[in-house]
């Protein structure tokens, strides 16, 4: 087994039509945490559905674990652990009840069963409320054992499906942990798609940004970023009558990648920020330029998302969006 | 044996939630009740018509057993409905990318929503026997209750077929209500096939509820003659056989689409 995700040019066409995965092909090496990005309704749920026998692909290849995902699903469901972006908690039954029905769903034999969760219930430190129904637990506990049941079946690929969506920042760095911890103590390869940058900056050897059923870019968090320049110097002049005069200036320094100017505020991408921002106050001042404010930071993975799909990202709106995303796809497959 | 161990498993998670869910075990009771007491009361001065169809007996008795295949129906016939809520909420997909076959979880909540509809009558019988109806053996209590189960596994598969076809909550009930009043009231639960219209009697024929209510009767009062019994008994094994089958057949077709 080479790789721990593999596809080749896969494909998924709805019967309305619409194309939700066009010809995607990406490679997950073994023991790697892998982020899989993309605006709303990009086609991350759509393959991540395929690579876990839950959808049959229109066209091309896909494997897990080694094994093809349309003939050899068995195989596929027998090594993967597949945690839900919504809680799939069971309410009525008690934390230790719910891992107890994951075990046995993945024939997880009596005689390690009980140790196996033993083990998990320490790993996710809901030891000492394994017996109380799941109804008392919060969202971030809920989260947890949710992580929990996907790791019983010590699976060779574990697909996260937003673990952190809807979690407030303190869980959302508890659960951060908790995904870090257990990717160093099972070495498993780790899927994991998200909104949020941050997240998969932290946790990220690579990353994949898809937009529209395609791939834009992969690389690593550090690749991605330097893509663009590994600094970013934007400043704001009195002005905007010299700007252009300026701009080309500054255009013809060869550390210099990119600059976008937005009325008097103009950004700078450069791999080497230090060095610049001196010599812009000079050129400001060859021109006679008054510079008002300047600021020197670095891209974000936030930079890099935008520079590739072109458009904000919705999840702050909250679950309203979400929601209405939900209503269109589910049009979308009933038809 | 895989398989029976998967069906096992989706069978515990369903008892485990009705176990869990005790204020609904009653109320369950409620409208089965209802109709004892109120309809057995309300038709008492048909006796004479009863009897005259070779019944000894008062018309609470008469109908009891109708009142018990009520309660298996309805208890049947409504628990598929959380497939959807499965499908709606995650479980069914946590369940749909683990190594259990498809057939197993359509098998494990029949036989789950089979056993539930099992408590549920018996409840119900003890509440005839409380109101006075007459048993002529209670060792029969035990056959009767395996009709009761082996009649609801059938039945379920129709909850497990319309709920795996159904998009929405809206649309199960619809055609869930659309069947089960209709069946329930084209047999002799409430009233001798005998004294009906020829042609309601012949649709009553094709209806398996119909050698159910027949058969627990006989149960009931100890009139067993062994010819009709087989008869009866035969009518429901080849129905349940054929729902069972159709069920998972189609629940696995169905799940194998995105819903």
């Amino acid at each position: 087994m080479l790789y721990a995700v593999e596809t080749d040019k896969l494909s998924k066409v709805y019967s309305s039509g619409l194309k939700a995965v066009d010809e995607i092909s990406i490679k997950l090496e073994n023991g790697e945490i892998f982020g899989f990005l993309g605006p709303n309704g990009a086609g991350k749920s759509t393959t991540i559905m395929i690579l876990t026998t839950l959808l049959k692909p229109t066209s091309g290849k896909a494997f897990v674990a080694g094994f093809d995902v349309t003939t050899q699903a068995k195989n596929v469901r027998q090594n993967i652990g597949y945690v839900q972006q919504d809680s799939t908690v069971d309410e009525y039954l008690t934390g230790r009840e719910n891992l107890e029905l994951q075990a046995r769903l993945n024939h997880i034999p009596k005689d390690v069963r009980t140790k196996r969760i033993d083990e998990i219930l320490e790993i996710i430190e809901l030891a000492d409320r394994q017996n109380e129904t799941a109804v008392t637990y919060s969202g971030g506990m809920r989260k947890r054992l949710d992580i929990g049941g996907g790791l019983l079946n010590m699976p060779k690929v574990l697909f996260l499906d937003e673990p952190t969506l809807g979690l407030d920042i303190q869980t959302r760095y508890k659960i951060w942990e908790y995904i870090k911890k257990i990717h160093d103590e099972f070495r498993m390869s780790i899927f994991l798609t998200t909104h949020y940058m941050e997240e998969a900056d932290k946790l990220c050897n690579n990353i994949s940004i898809i937009d529209n059923g395609k791939i834009k870019i992969t690389g690593s968090p550090k690749e991605l970023k330097s893509s663009l320049g590994n600094e970013i110097v934007i400043f704001e002049i009195d002005s905007e009558t010299k700007l252009e005069g300026l701009v080309s200036e500054i255009r013809k320094t060869p550390t210099v990648k990119d600059v976008s100017t937005n009325g008097p505020v103009v950004t700078v991408f450069t791999t080497s920020g230090d060095q610049l921002t001196p010599q812009i106050f000079q050129q400001a001042n060859n021109l006679e330029i008054k510079i008002e404010t300047i600021s020197l930071t670095k891209p974000t993975l936030d930079d890099v998302f935008l520079a590739h799909t072109g458009r904000e990202l919705r999840e702050d709106e909250g679950k309203y969006d979400r929601k209405k995303m939900r209503e269109r796809l589910r049009r979308i497959r009933a038809s | 044996m895989t398989m029976l161990s998967d069906t096992y498993t989706i069978f515990w998670r369903e008892m485990k939630r009705y176990k869990k869910s005790r204020s609904g075990i009653l109320i369950r009771l409620i409208q089965p009740a209802i109709w004892i007491i109120v309809m057995g009361n309300t038709f008492a001065s048909t006796r004479p018509l009863i009897q005259s169809v070779g019944f000894n007996g008062s018309y609470i008795e008469f109908m009891a057993p109708g009142v018990i295949m009520l309660t298996a129906i309805f208890t049947s016939i409504f628990g598929g409905v959380n497939t959807l809520w499965d499908r709606r909420y995650g479980f069914m997909n946590k369940a749909l990318v683990s190594p259990v076959s498809r057939s197993s979880i359509a098998l494990g909540k029949m036989l789950a929503i089979s056993l539930i509809s099992t408590l549920q009558s018996s409840l119900i019988l003890g509440i005839a026997l409380a109101l006075g109806v007459h048993m002529s053996n209670l060792f029969m209590i035990l056959p009767i209750l395996l009709t009761v189960t082996v009649f609801s596994l059938g039945f379920s598969g129709i909850s497990v077929i319309v709920a795996a076809t159904s998009k929405s909550q809206e649309t199960f009930w619809g055609l869930i209500n659309f069947l089960g009043m209709p069946l329930f009231m084209l047999s002799p639960a409430l009233f001798p096939l005998e004294l009906l219209p020829s042609w309601l009697a012949f649709i009553a024929r094709l209806n398996p509820v119909t050698y159910s209510v027949l058969l627990i009767r006989q149960m009931m009062t100890g009139t067993v003659q062994m010819l009709s019994v087989a008869i009866e008994m035969a009518v429901i094994c080849g129905f349940v056989v054929v729902m069972v089958a159709l069920a998972s057949y189609v629940f696995t077709r169905e799940v194998n689409k995105p819903f």
